[in-house]
């Protein structure tokens, strides 16, 4: 039995190409388990690309693990078992009920013939309560606001239940008090052991995150925890020091800076 | 602002079916004198006196009427699997069986086995008849292979749509070559064109019938993973659907479910569209159940549209294309208004 | 030469009014034809037919593509088709007189870029008498009573070749596969009353009605007319085989050439109706009971 490797997701010499154009450059990271990793840069420096091709959905060059195994070797069943993604900005199951779509969460654990049963019902109804969209279960997602929306996306990808959680813009549409929620969801889910990596442009959102993880124009700048000066040094030089990071009653924040001084 | 609870799927299915045999029986009394033909029924059950006329009544129900109520069925039930199937991979409520070229390539398939078989369309002996079916099939699929070949695979949505307008635009055109060349068969082609559903005997129904149930089999059996669909490939891939071959799969048995719909009744518009919508309106929309149910659906606006075509100007027929326009178009703007005042889907 | 034609020219003016010949042709159109026209297109077969039994024929300068007879007429430009026609092509041709049915689109234009248009479209027996009287008007025909004498002779040759047998016989003719039927109200269904045929679709179903098959099931006709291509698949209709006709091989089948002859309201139309008659003739030999 192989001992169970200390990153849930590794990433070696990492090269994509979209369209032609070259979005990854030799990416090196490692996404240590049970621990939340942002993803934080400025525009067009590859970090939805770099989650899209952890999440194993991108032709790529290199090497990408999920536990120590290749992705790309992996059969896709175990590897959606293993791995729940959620995409950025989709407008798509407008037809679907919010309950409907978070059940589609649990395809990964259906077999061909079968359907859902009473434990998978169980489940998609904790992640849509733990998103607080229960009540809206019987609506169809066309009609709901952009943030109710959101959280039953992100519903959808919480009743995976999978080990590691991919994330993309998850705040997207959300008001503060919906993100606090959503904070202590991340919270609780690392400490229960499950590994989060984020895409989130909210740069305050993301020092709340165990490491940074920078880029800048498809590479890797730095990947070092929160709280480490370094990583601050970091996210404010990839943003051209226009931010600045403090810490305010015990926790961090990115301000801006203004140039006029 | 509460949004409607709708039927559950086994009540709209029971419905469904109730309809439809209550019209296929219906269609057992409607003929060229109209609806009135209670003599049938009578001569049918045996409880006329056994004479000539009503010996020629019940022969004129079990191989005129019964067959084409029957077929009509088919043929809708064929175009609502495959509108429901084309709305899944498309994720668009727009999409047609018809919008891959399938339709354009069926009909130049058929036209060109015209040219070779140098007959009418209508009412072939069984192999001549498998052999226009056979050339429909083979139309529509090729037709989707060259919508696949000119969007370079299947991926991008877009560009499959895009492609499938072109082919089905220029393999119009090259029937209508054909028929400048071969002008005898001008009527032929137009009877198919508008769609008819006059000639359908039990052969065509069996063809129909070969024809629907692996593939609405194969949808029920897929059913789940055509929801995972609707959530975009790239979420759809990152639960673990096989994204490419599906689409593949389903386009092709949608191809297939056309095909075989239009080598027996022609063009008929709209059934396809209208039949998942309508549905769709009616009842939460799940997979397994929803595939199903459109075609059931399908199937009952074509018996109804058949129906009204022999009966309304008896003898004579409406087109029945212009009749599932009619009912399909009027009880799916019914369904919005209803949706608007309860504050449902736009 | 120049003066007696000019004399002449003068004495068709008197005696045909100032200006020419005025015509109103089936559009509700005034078409003043101030002379003989010497340079004539016709995108209409039977008016191709009736300028040729006019005498007409070497006027002609294009003609449609369905124009089939006289077979010279076949060697002139073809220009479309009625419901096509190609403008620029007869706009070169530089007629003097263009030949169209009423329901031909392009006239307009044709109109505009100042052509002499016609538009007549005869669509039963009367109406081919009255094209073959208008047309001699147009184009300067002293005397058209000679063709319509001889058309009028294949008709009266037409009933005598009918058998006695076969007067009253149910008849259903299809035209078209969908099933379209000839209706007792059509050109067709008028030919086959002047034989003393009865039609099972009656004249208020319309000249080209779109007939539910079962109506020829449960009418029984006594005998089925319809073009050889059709025929073959005729017994294998969903329930056609209780058709007694069919079983008795009382058909009568017509080629694509006499397909025309039975169609075009023009002037062969006799020789439509003797077609029938011979048809009818085979069925009902004299000295057979019918």
């Amino acid at each position: 039995m192989k001992p169970l490797s200390p990153a849930a997701l590794q990433v070696t010499g990492l090269h994509v190409a979209l369209s032609g154009a070259k979005v990854l450059h030799d990416v090196h990271a490692s996404i240590p388990r049970g621990r939340w990793v942002s993803i934080v840069g400025p525009n067009g420096a590859g970090k939805s690309t770099l989650l899209a091709a952890m999440a194993g959905l991108l032709p790529v060059q290199g090497r990408v693990e999920l536990g120590g195994e290749d992705l790309q070797a992996m059969p896709a069943a175990r590897r959606a078992q293993q791995l729940a993604w959620m995409g950025q900005g989709e407008s798509v199951g407008d037809d679907l009920s919010a309950l409907d779509l978070t059940l589609l969460g649990r395809l990964p654990h259906q077999s061909w013939f079968s359907g859902l049963d009473a434990a998978d019902q169980a489940l998609a109804e904790q992640a849509l309560r733990d998103m607080h969209a229960w009540q809206w279960r019987e609506r169809y997602v066309g009609t709901l606001s952009g943030g109710e929306r959101q959280r039953v996306l992100l519903a959808r990808a919480l009743a995976v239940q999978a080990p590691v959680l991919l994330l993309d813009e998850p705040l997207a549409n959300l008001d503060p008090p919906h993100q606090a929620d959503w904070l202590d969801l991340m919270r609780s889910l690392v400490t229960a052991g499950t590994t989060v990596v984020s895409v989130l442009h909210e740069i305050s959102m993301a020092l709340q995150a165990d490491e940074l993880l920078v880029m800048q124009q498809g590479r890797v700048v730095h990947q070092g925890a929160c709280t480490d000066a370094l990583s601050h040094r970091a996210l404010e030089s990839v943003f051209d020091d226009r931010i600045q990071v403090r810490t305010v009653d015990g926790q961090l924040v990115a301000l801006p800076r203004s140039t006029r001084r | 602002m509460r949004d409607y609870v709708y039927q559950r799927p086994v009540v709209l299915g029971l419905l469904l079916c109730t309809a439809t045999v209550a019209l296929v029986l219906t269609g057992m009394l409607a003929g060229s004198t109209g609806l009135d033909d209670w003599h049938a029924l009578g001569a049918l059950l045996g409880l006329m006196p056994a004479d000539a006329d009503s010996g020629m009544l019940a022969q004129i129900v079990w191989q005129i009427r019964m067959p084409r109520s029957i077929g009509a069925w088919l043929a809708g039930a064929l175009l609502g699997l495959a509108g429901a199937l084309a709305q899944a991979v498309f994720r668009n409520p727009l999409a047609d069986p018809y919008l891959l070229g399938s339709a354009s390539g069926a009909s130049l398939g058929v036209c060109l086995a015209l040219v070779a078989m140098d007959g009418s369309l209508v009412a072939m002996p069984w192999l001549a008849r498998l052999g226009l079916t056979g050339a429909a099939f083979v139309g529509a699929i090729l037709a989707v292979a060259m919508t696949a070949a000119l969007a370079s695979g299947m991926a991008q949505t877009l560009r499959l749509l895009l492609a499938g307008v072109v082919v089905a635009v220029v393999l119009g055109a090259a029937t209508s070559l054909v028929l400048q060349m071969y002008p005898h068969l001008l009527q032929s082609m137009q009877g198919f064109m508008l769609g008819s559903t006059a000639f359908v005997g039990w052969d065509s129904c069996a063809l129909m019938l070969a024809a629907l149930l692996p593939g609405l089999g194969l949808a029920m059996v897929l059913g789940r993973w055509l929801d995972g669909l609707a959530l975009g490939e790239q979420t759809a891939a990152s639960l673990g659907l096989p994204v490419q071959p599906m689409r593949w799969i389903l386009i092709i048995t949608l191809a297939l479910a056309t095909g075989a719909a239009v080598a027996h009744t022609g063009l008929i518009a709209f059934v396809g569209l209208a039949a998942p919508h309508i549905t769709r309106r009616m009842v939460r929309w799940g997979s397994r159940h929803g595939v199903l149910l459109a075609s059931l659906m399908g199937g009952l606006l074509l018996v109804a549209a058949d129906l009204l075509a022999r009966v309304v100007i008896a003898p004579r027929e409406l087109p029945v294309g212009v009749l599932t326009a009619l009912i399909g178009g009027a009880y799916l703007l019914w369904l919005m208004r209803r949706h608007k005042q309860g504050g449902g889907v736009s | 030469m120049k003066k007696w034609a000019l004399l002449l020219g003068l004495c068709l003016a008197c005696t045909w009014g100032w200006a020419g010949v005025t015509l109103t042709d089936d559009k509700g159109r005034k078409v003043t034809i101030a002379q003989a026209p010497k340079r004539i297109v016709s995108l209409l077969p039977s008016l191709t037919e009736t300028v040729c039994a006019l005498g007409r024929c070497k006027d002609l300068v294009g003609v449609d593509r369905y124009s089939n007879f006289p077979q010279g007429v076949r060697k002139l430009p073809q220009l479309g088709g009625g419901l096509d026609p190609q403008i620029e092509a007869i706009f070169a041709l530089k007629p003097d007189l263009v030949l169209a049915a009423s329901s031909s689109p392009g006239t307009e234009r044709l109109a505009a870029l100042g052509l002499t248009v016609l538009q007549l479209e005869p669509k039963d027996q009367a109406d081919a008498v009255r094209v073959v009287r208008m047309l001699a008007q147009a184009l300067y025909v002293a005397d058209p009573e000679l063709v319509i004498q001889q058309m009028d002779l294949e008709f009266a040759q037409a009933k005598a070749l009918m058998p006695v047998g076969a007067r009253g016989k149910k008849v259903y003719f299809e035209v078209g596969s969908a099933p379209y039927a000839a209706g007792a109200a059509s050109f067709i269904g008028q030919t086959l009353s002047h034989l003393g045929l009865v039609n099972i679709v009656g004249p208020e179903l319309g000249p080209f009605p779109k007939i539910n098959p079962e109506l020829v099931v449960r009418a029984q006709p006594d005998v089925v007319v319809v073009a050889d291509s059709s025929f073959s698949t005729l017994a294998q209709r969903p329930g056609w085989g209780l058709v007694r006709a069919l079983q008795d091989h009382k058909v009568c089948t017509f080629s694509q050439e006499e397909g025309d002859l039975l169609v075009r309201p023009g002037p062969r139309m006799g020789q439509g109706a003797q077609l029938l008659a011979r048809c009818f003739a085979r069925l009902y030999p004299k000295g057979q009971t019918p």
